[in-house]
């Protein structure tokens, strides 16, 4: 089922960043930081709590035990579930749309 | 091994400040992100961020920890204990008018109890706000009893003292009705929590 509301900035970077596939905690921050160019810096309150609640809404999922890990440290993997890939790209092509109308009507740009 | 053994240790001393099922869910996953990002970044950066972070994610996730108990005890069982309340009032008073009145407080208060428990979350550990059930019963019974006491001791009592008495009176209600509300849910609580042993 699709979300009609934008999930909340620390949410949709969750989930966009999980686009790749599965990750752990510190991969997730880093890979959130990648992808906003270093503008959003999730520490670590910030990141589990927003897990919590998007394991809560069944939009992602522990994936530890799923298959064998090579870490010396015991990790806990998050992946997007098939209801959260479907929120993930809808989200992805909201914000698509929302630049491609937005650049339409900026002075000086070419018609869409 | 880290080489922050100090910091590791202090920043374990603040994950306590979080609530406890959240500590309990994600306090090692929170010291074992901390130690990896003093393992790549300068420390002075980590400590800057973790304390922002702390100041911002505690009061949050306590704040969601207790909209999640109100939801799941407190309301249903103040409109329980207001029910109850009315009802009593109604049949102590007798007079067919508040009689009527009371019941139909009565019905919207359960009402509003069942729509708030059929929201609620379902329970899966025992709330600590059913334990103290005998402490608002017999709070309320106190209060009714020195009320009693005081007013028939007294005799007649002039228009002011009777406003009081009766606030009085009906808050004495309310935590008796309160109290026997908590105690058939800790009662019930205690009967689940054995048939599932």
């Amino acid at each position: 089922m699709l979300r009609s509301k934008p999930l909340p900035a620390a949410s949709l970077h969750v989930v966009l960043a999980l686009l790749d596939g599965e990750l752990h905690g510190y991969a997730l921050m880093r890979r959130v930081e990648d992808l906003s160019g270093g503008a959003v810096r999730m520490g670590p309150g910030t990141l589990y709590g927003t897990l919590n609640r998007l394991v809560e809404g069944g939009l992602i999922e522990e994936t530890t035990d799923r298959s064998p890990r090579t870490d010396n440290e015991r990790r806990r993997y998050y992946d997007l579930t098939p209801n959260g890939r479907a929120v993930a790209l809808d989200e992805l092509r909201r914000l698509q749309t929302l630049v491609h109308r937005t650049a339409g009507h900026l002075p000086g740009a070419a018609p869409a | 091994m880290s080489s922050h053994p100090r910091t590791l240790g202090a920043y374990r001393l603040a994950v306590r400040l979080y609530p406890k099922r959240f500590r309990d869910e994600y306090g090692p996953d929170l010291v074992g992100l901390v130690t990896d990002q003093l393992r790549e970044e300068p420390t002075w950066r980590v400590l800057g961020r973790t304390t922002v972070d702390l100041a911002l994610t505690v009061p949050t996730r306590h704040l969601e920890a207790h909209m999640s108990r109100s939801a799941t005890t407190l309301v249903p069982v103040i409109f329980g204990a207001v029910a109850l309340s009315a009802v009593v009032v109604g049949v102590t008073v007798g007079h067919p008018s508040v009689l009527l009145a009371c019941l139909a407080v009565a019905v919207i208060a359960v009402s509003l109890a069942l729509v708030a428990t059929h929201r609620a979350r379902p329970l899966t550990e025992p709330r600590p706000t059913t334990r103290n059930w005998w402490k608002l019963l017999g709070g309320g019974a106190f209060v009714l009893a020195v009320l009693i006491a005081t007013t028939t001791a007294t005799g007649e009592l002039p228009d002011g003292a009777w406003f009081v008495a009766m606030v009085t009176g009906l808050t004495a209600l309310v935590l008796i009705g309160a109290g026997i509300v908590l105690g058939i849910a800790h009662l019930a609580s205690r009967a689940n929590r054995s048939t599932a042993a």
